[in-house]
């Protein structure tokens, strides 16, 4: 069972900060569907942490478990430094959460709803100014009832309200769903931002170009069970690389397919996939053939994405 | 002060109906004041009541039937369906919204990842649905007491009216905490509604079957209006042990939805 928090990353940073979030064996069942099986997990304070996987992989159950809003039928979670339980909710107060499918009151105004939030957040919102001017939020759009409001807009009130109280740890599943790409920039940037000045962020997500570019450490679950956790550069080492060799004559193709998987060959091309420890061979290998270009593409997330789940 | 900040919130969302259920139950105790049949019309009346199957004689009530006075008239108006499903309207409305409503809608999520305490939730719907059957109830012995005072009826005061609104109050107090209870075990808001409404419905139902069928009438301790009879409170007073089930069964209902609330995923 693969854990993170213990990975290649941590030494890179230097030592680690007390951990934001911990689970322990985690599993949640409704009935007998099995929604999250035995999820250990370590993000440090500090961190964005990616949470990968396909629809119906257990991210938002794992988050909800997080929040305290379901209850694990085994296992534990820790946030904050506190234990997670239905009792006690005082912790919650450094805890900014946006919901996958974020609802709101449809009768309320935006500003109402921003204002009854954050009174409920016990902390003082120091933020709201500025998340509204940088998601493009207007007074004249927040007077208005949220029935009126756009996916894309209901979508910026949720981020509104989830950091306005700039909380230690931000939990945000699914965040740029609906948004315009200028305004997935804006995030992507306040994310940054957010980071340098210490707060932790969880990030679900199934954008994985968004997490590839957010994170320092990802997670991956499917079916309810985690896949991977670690760097996203340890989780791309990880992966094979994509070679393209085309020679100056014809060469048999043959020779290099016990380097890894040829995809496609012909007499002065061939294309193979190539674990990494196998590249140096490779290369000597192609050294004492008529070489005319040689492509060594790095993967992608989104290859390493495909390759678990495949 | 989470009570405080959820309590404004639903006063936000429920204002614009408790206003109109207050004023149409207003509307509706002075509009009874103004068809109380004076003593020269109680002949024919009489004859009507006298030729009106036993089933309606009872609905209408022992005092009226008896009697045949403004006093009794009164009383049926408090247990009128009219007052009866406004008072229902607005204890089924926040029960089921305030609890149920928002785990189905989804904006639980959002008031649930906040530090505020389970408890805090049914307490403010709680409080919520108390001040409202006040308000209601209060609305509606005003409208009486208005009604009386533009047209007043010989040997009736308004005061005698007003341990008859504080009942119905605590009548709809206790579907309260029954509402609250069926909230709290519900995943969204329809459900909510169709359940309390449907035992609200059956309560009264199963006051009147009872009542009106011998072979039934052994269940009527039930039925929550059994314990809130205005022409028998107009006659004798409040029974005590009226006030004590009520009581009870308000203080039961939401000591068990704090236990499910508390317990259950949102």
């Amino acid at each position: 069972m693969p854990r993170a928090g213990a990975g290649a990353g941590a030494d890179e940073r230097g030592p680690p900060l007390s951990q934001a979030l911990a689970t322990d064996g985690l599993t949640k069942r409704f009935g007998a569907v099995r929604a999250l099986e035995d999820l250990s997990l370590r993000v440090e304070e500090g961190e964005v942490f990616g949470f990968l996987g396909p629809n119906g992989a257990g991210k938002t159950t794992t988050i909800r478990l997080l929040l305290g809003l379901l209850s694990p039928s085994a296992g534990s979670a820790t946030v904050l430094g506190h234990r997670v339980t239905r009792r006690g909710s005082a912790w919650r107060a450094g805890v900014g959460y946006l919901p996958g499918e974020v609802a709101f009151w449809p009768q309320l105004t935006g500003r109402v709803t921003l204002d009854f939030l954050g009174r409920l957040s016990r902390r003082p919102v120091v933020d709201q100014a500025a998340l509204l001017e940088r998601l493009g939020l207007d007074e004249e759009t927040l007077r208005r009832p949220v029935r009126t409001y756009s996916d894309g807009m209901r979508q910026k009130l949720g981020l509104v309200q989830a950091l306005q109280c700039r909380p230690r740890l931000a939990l945000l599943d699914e965040p740029t769903k609906g948004l315009d790409p200028l305004v997935q920039e804006a995030f992507h940037a306040l994310i940054a931002e957010a980071r340098r000045d210490g707060m932790t962020v969880f990030v679900s997500s199934h954008v994985l170009s968004e997490v590839e570019r957010l994170c320092d450490r990802v997670a991956m679950l499917r079916e309810g069970r985690l896949v991977f956790a670690g760097d996203v550069d340890e989780l791309r080492r990880s992966q094979r690389r994509r070679v393209v060799a085309t020679f100056a004559a014809d060469v048999d193709h043959l020779a290099l397919g016990h380097f890894g998987e040829v995809l496609a060959a012909s007499p002065r091309e061939v294309v193979l996939r190539v674990a990494q420890e196998e590249l140096p061979a490779l290369v000597a290998r192609l050294g004492m053939l008529p070489v005319n270009d040689l492509v060594v593409e790095p993967p992608s997330l989104e290859e390493a994405f495909l390759e678990h789940y495949r | 002060m989470s009570v405080g900040t959820l309590l404004r919130h639903l006063w936000r969302r429920h204002r614009a109906a408790l206003l109109l259920l207050a004023a149409g139950n207003g509307f509706f105790a002075w509009a009874i004041t103004r068809v109380v049949p004076d003593a020269s019309r109680t002949g024919l009346i009489r004859e009507l009541v006298d030729m009106a199957p036993a089933p309606v004689r009872i609905f209408l009530g022992e005092e009226l039937v008896a009697n045949l006075s403004a006093r009794g008239f009164l009383g049926f108006g408090y247990v009128h369906p009219f007052p009866l499903i406004l008072l229902s309207v607005w204890v089924v409305r926040v029960a089921a919204g305030a609890l149920a409503g928002e785990a189905g809608q989804g904006t639980m999520d959002l008031i649930g990842s906040r530090p505020v305490g389970r408890g805090a939730h049914v307490a403010a719907a709680a409080l919520a649905i108390l001040a409202g059957v006040a308000a209601i109830a209060a609305a509606g012995w005003a409208g009486t007491a208005v009604g009386l005072h533009l047209r007043p009826l010989a040997g009736v005061s308004a005061s005698e009216l007003l341990p008859v609104a504080a009942m119905s109050a605590l009548l709809f107090a206790g579907a309260g905490g029954v509402a609250l209870l069926v909230s709290a075990t519900r995943r969204d808001g329809g459900a909510a509604v169709s359940w309390c409404a449907g035992l609200l419905a059956g309560s009264y139902v199963l006051d009147y079957l009872a009542r009106v069928w011998a072979a039934i009438a052994f269940l009527r301790p039930l039925s929550l209006f059994r314990y809130y009879e205005p022409q028998r409170i107009l006659r004798a007073g409040v029974a005590g042990t009226d006030v004590l089930v009520l009581s009870a069964v308000a203080a039961v209902g939401l000591a068990l939805a704090l236990a499910v609330f508390a317990r259950r995923d949102l």
